[in-house]
């Protein structure tokens, strides 16, 4: 089995330890992981901001990239949703009969983390040790636009040494919603701050999730409040093992013995 | 408490309100007005939840309800005539308006013609509207809202702020001193039960007096010519029934095809609106019955903007729209603001994408930006209204509109997205801007890694929240170490 | 009306222009609307008995009050009911039974009675076309002896006579009844044909459907002021229901023989 990591833009550029945690995991489940260099941007902060010229040229750029791969796995559910949801149109629209055949062929190859985990390797138990106290935030495009279920829940309730806190109002959005965040602000902070309240409420030490989008905003404001949690994408949990248990960066002080990553 | 306060009176015409951003602060810094708002949603949803829950063909009657709806729109011309002919054979006068000003003409007329000098309502989005109280004021007739939620609101003078509890930012004790002072009632209680009492009073003899009526239209049914209203206080009855004249103003997409349509539509509509199994009060009539209700009835058929909708493949779906309000109680934005934000008299998702497409995008361009797109209104709307993906292309054609105006070249936001695309079409550039994103942001990050303050458009974000600084690897770089260390 | 012809070309050319999917006949339109999914529950499962059961329960949790009688009792409990109720005046539509109307009360029967005349009373004993029993729902056709609408709108106290034969269990069963199909007998009074001649562009077969039609679901409520339930706005702040055991399906009950009101 080989997979192909898209690791998508911001992953790349600031989650770096999310990616190294999918490579690991996967390799331990004997995945064949690949990478290909030219890759960026599946193209979904323009589509959602109307620029849709732009994204089509991005999705054009993704389609072609991958097809030869035998699965790409994405661990981000927001890009994997658009992938689902918006390239179809963006293809019809401004694309031809070509690249609309190349995406059909595509999109059954396209996995989210844990949907590859569950659905295409059938595994739920990765092996995985993390003796923390958790909460999952279901993130509303893993809930909704692909109907994740309890897949992400059944991996975690396999990870050794692990507790997890249920989250209530696990439906609704930490407001973060790309330049929603920026263009709307104040409503922004407003639903976080609700949101927040439901995460602290759980006593988690970690708050987990399959989208670091949802984790870089709930994390900036767990880190502005000085509250005590962390975020931590749930790769990185399934990654961690009793030798090796992830942190993250500037974690050093919370979790002794966890491996510094490649910070500063 | 801005219920009456005429300076605070929010704005709900889209050409003349604040943009979403802006329009929001206000409720987002009254906490007893967002008190008020999140208590009712959250009474709506639960009901609703229970409820929708216990129905196992839930998803087999959403999948109905939207196919009717499509059907009815795919082929509006023929239900239309249908409608009109059935109606007017049952001795209906069926009108038809292109626009919100001759709608008002038009029932104007008919108001005159009845030497009407007041004229009793039951709430009807579609007259908020087209403004028609207003207008009849104007015109010498008093319209009397006979509504619960619209008596408040219209003593108050204050804004509807959801279109199924158009009162529900307001509180008991607000609604007692509006009683108190609008209706003369000294030593006026303020628990519900009283209050509902007073209007009960109020109201009884306007209904018993007053021979003219407007109402709207829940459902039009073509094959019979007959209107549907859904109801819970009875006054829509009182209106229905006891005037000599009764005048309907429907939105041209409000017919279904056949009568049999309603075993959907009425299963989906109460659950979704209130958390009920059926409102207390559903009626139909067919355009005139000797003996029983109005001796004159006349139905207004209004364009306004819809078959604009129509025209368009991926937006027609807005016109599905049954006024539900389900996409606002499971909104996480609406939680936030209340509906006054939306500058509209339809508030929430369902408004974010309505508004714009029958007023215009260049009077609402920020309501489609009004949602962090989490899709919670796809999930509850019983028509199936895909609502993302319409906010989504009509941020593509407020886009594609601003982009013609020099001064977004230089937007910030604007400038961003252009550049992220020229950088996102070459990975040497993308990594290129990588290494200058993390040198740039060095004076911003803190010696914990962290980015506590940005200057600019990144201010919106620092303003509540940190932002991890830039890892000094990124993902790709770290790959190809170790692929080379591989070898 | 003035321009209102130009307004219905213009407006109807424009809905023309938007959709150039529509059926081009009336019979590819019948089919596009024959072709419509209907997955969704469409007959009941519960047996005649478990189906007046829900009935009754819904009721109640509207706060009707719901008593069960015999169909010979059926004048009793009435009787019973108005006496309990401490009212004296009743108002009536023309086509409920003579035996209805309990002595010892004031009966004012509508042959017209003005709305006044009406709000005079202080409650209204009519029958029914059928119950829902899914949603608890009471559904009126407005025939003679279910009265004009203003009847049962009126009156602060409703007692509605419901044969155990008339309920169904889903929505969609009374939208069966209600077009005829499987009739329990009264709503023959209630329905009026609406004509086809002519008229039936859509390709519509136009049967006897109701004109007239209110569905009652509890007592008259709003839950305007911070969402508390509260009884009573504007229609009758007290639903009471009998509920007569007429056992087997078809026999016609005591509220199918009826004068008519027209």
């Amino acid at each position: 089995m080989r997979a192909s990591l898209f690791i998508t833009c911001y992953n790349d550029t600031l989650f770096p330890e999310t990616g190294r945690a999918v490579v690991t995991l996967l390799e331990r489940l004997g995945v064949e992981v690949e990478f290909h260099p030219q890759q960026t941007c599946c193209g979904q902060m323009h589509a959602n901001t109307g620029f849709r010229g732009e994204a089509f040229s991005l999705a054009k750029r993704l389609i072609c990239m991958y097809g030869e791969a035998e699965a790409v796995v994405i661990p981000s559910s927001s890009c994997v949703a658009m992938i689902r949801d918006q390239y179809a149109g963006l293809v019809e629209e401004l694309g031809d009969g070509a690249l609309g055949r190349e995406l059909e062929t595509l999109l059954p190859r396209v996995y989210e983390l844990s949907e590859f985990l569950v659905d295409r390797l059938g595994v739920e138990d990765v092996g995985a040790y993390f003796p923390h106290r958790v909460t999952y935030h279901a993130s509303c495009h893993g809930l909704r636009a692909l109907n994740l279920g309890n897949g992400p829940l059944r991996l975690l309730a396999k990870v050794r040494g692990l507790e997890l806190a249920p989250l209530k109002n696990l439906d609704r959005c930490c407001g973060f919603g790309g330049t929603f965040a920026i263009k709307n602000g104040e409503v922004s902070s407003a639903m976080l701050t609700a949101k927040l309240q439901d995460v602290l409420a759980t006593g988690s030490e970690y708050c987990t999730a399959l989208d670091n989008s949802c984790l870089l905003h709930l994390g900036g404001a767990l880190h502005r409040q000085f509250a005590g949690m962390k975020t931590i994408h749930m790769a990185e949990i399934l990654a961690s093992t009793q030798d090796a248990v992830a942190g993250h960066p500037g974690d050093g002080d919370l979790l002794p013995g966890a491996p510094v990553g490649s910070w500063r | 408490m801005a219920v009456s306060a005429a300076a605070d009176r929010p704005i709900l015409d889209p050409a003349r309100a604040r943009p979403f951003p802006e329009a929001a602060l206000p409720v987002l810094r009254d906490p007893q007005l967002r008190k008020n708002v999140a208590h009712a949603i959250d009474v709506i949803q639960g009901k609703r939840a229970r409820l929708v829950a216990e129905k196992a063909d839930w998803q087999a009657l959403r999948a109905s309800a939207s196919r009717i709806k499509d059907v009815a729109l795919q082929n509006l011309g023929a239900y239309l005539e249908e409608f009109e002919a059935r109606c007017t054979a049952a001795g209906g006068v069926v009108h038809w308006a292109a626009d919100a000003s001759e709608a008002r003409r038009i029932i104007l007329d008919v108001l005159r013609a009845e030497k009407a000098t007041e004229v009793i309502k039951i709430k009807t989005m579609t007259s908020a509207e087209i403004e028609l109280n207003p207008f009849l004021e104007a015109a010498g007739i008093r319209a009397h809202e006979t509504d619960l939620a619209e008596i408040i609101l219209q003593l108050g003078e204050g804004e509807p702020s959801h279109i199924v509890v158009p009162a529900l930012h307001v509180n008991r004790s607000q609604v007692r001193e509006i009683f108190a002072r609008r209706m003369g009632i000294e030593d006026l209680p303020d628990d519900p039960e009283a209050l509902t009492a007073a209007a009960r009073r109020v109201l009884r003899a306007k209904f018993l007096s007053v021979p003219t009526a407007i109402s709207g239209a829940n459902f039009l049914i073509a094959e019979t010519g007959s209107v549907v209203v859904v109801e819970s206080e009875g006054n829509g009855r009182m209106c229905l029934t006891l005037p000599r004249t009764l005048i309907t103003l429907a939105g041209i997409e409000k017919v279904l095809p056949r009568f049999r349509d309603l075993e959907v539509m009425l299963q989906v509509l109460a659950r979704s609106a209130t958390g009920e199994r059926m409102n207390p009060y559903t009626s139909l009539w067919t355009g005139v019955t000797a003996g029983d209700g109005p001796e004159r009835f006349h139905v207004v058929l209004l364009d306004n903007g819809r078959s604009g909708i129509l025209a368009r493949e991926r937006e027609r779906q807005t016109l599905r729209c049954i006024r539900c309000a389900a996409c606002m109680n499971a909104c996480p934005v609406y939680r936030q603001t209340g509906g006054h934000a939306y500058g509209s008299v339809y508030p929430g998702p369902i408004g974010a994408i309505l508004t714009p497409q029958l007023q215009g995008l260049r009077h609402a361009q920020s309501l489609p930006y009004a949602s962090s797109l989490c899709g919670a209104c796809y999930e509850v709307c019983p028509v199936k209204i895909n609502i993302p993906e319409v906010l989504i292309d009509l941020r593509a054609q407020v886009t594609d509109q601003e982009r013609q105006r020099a001064r977004r070249f230089f937007d910030p936001l604007y400038l961003g997205l252009r550049v992220a695309h020229l950088v996102f079409a070459r990975a040497w550039l993308f990594h290129a801007a990588q290494c200058l994103g993390r040198v740039g942001l060095r004076p911003f990050t803190r010696k914990d890694g962290w980015i506590h303050a940005l200057p600019g458009v990144g201010a919106k974000w620092t303003e509540t929240r940190d932002l991890r600084g830039l890892p000094q690897q990124t993902f790709h770089a770290w790959w190809a170490e170790r692929a080379k260390g591989a070898k | 009306m003035n321009g209102g012809a130009s307004s219905r070309e213009q407006i109807l050319e424009r809905i023309q222009r938007a959709t150039p999917g529509a059926a081009a006949s009336a019979a590819a339109l019948a089919e596009d609307y024959g072709a419509l999914p209907r997955a969704y529950v469409r007959a009941g499962r519960l047996d005649a008995d478990a189906c007046v059961e829900l009935m009754v329960h819904r009721l109640r949790e509207y706060d009707a009050e719901v008593v069960e009688c015999a169909a010979e009792e059926l004048p009793g409990t009435i009787a019973a009911q108005l006496a309990a109720s401490g009212r004296r005046s009743f108002v009536a539509p023309p086509g409920v039974p003579a035996e209805w109307l309990a002595a010892g009360f004031d009966w004012r029967i509508d042959h017209g009675l003005t709305a006044a005349e009406i709000e005079a009373a202080e409650g209204v004993v009519t029958a029914a076309f059928c119950g829902v029993a899914d949603s608890g729902t009471i559904v009126l056709h407005h025939s003679a002896s279910e009265g004009r609408r203003v009847l049962t709108l009126l009156p602060d106290w409703h007692l509605c006579i419901l044969r155990a034969s008339q309920v169904v269990e889903t929505l969609p069963e009374y939208f069966g009844r209600a077009a005829g199909n499987q009739g329990s007998g009264d709503e023959k009074a209630g329905t009026r044909d609406l004509g086809t001649e002519g008229l039936g562009n859509c390709g519509h077969e136009t049967g006897r459907l109701p004109r007239l039609v209110t569905w009652i679901s509890g007592p008259s409520a709003t839950a305007d002021i911070e969402m508390t339930r509260i009884k009573g706005v504007h229609g009758p702040r007290f639903l009471h229901v009998i509920v007569v055991k007429d056992r087997k399906l078809g026999t016609q009950g005591p509220a199918t023989q009826g004068l008519s009101v027209q």
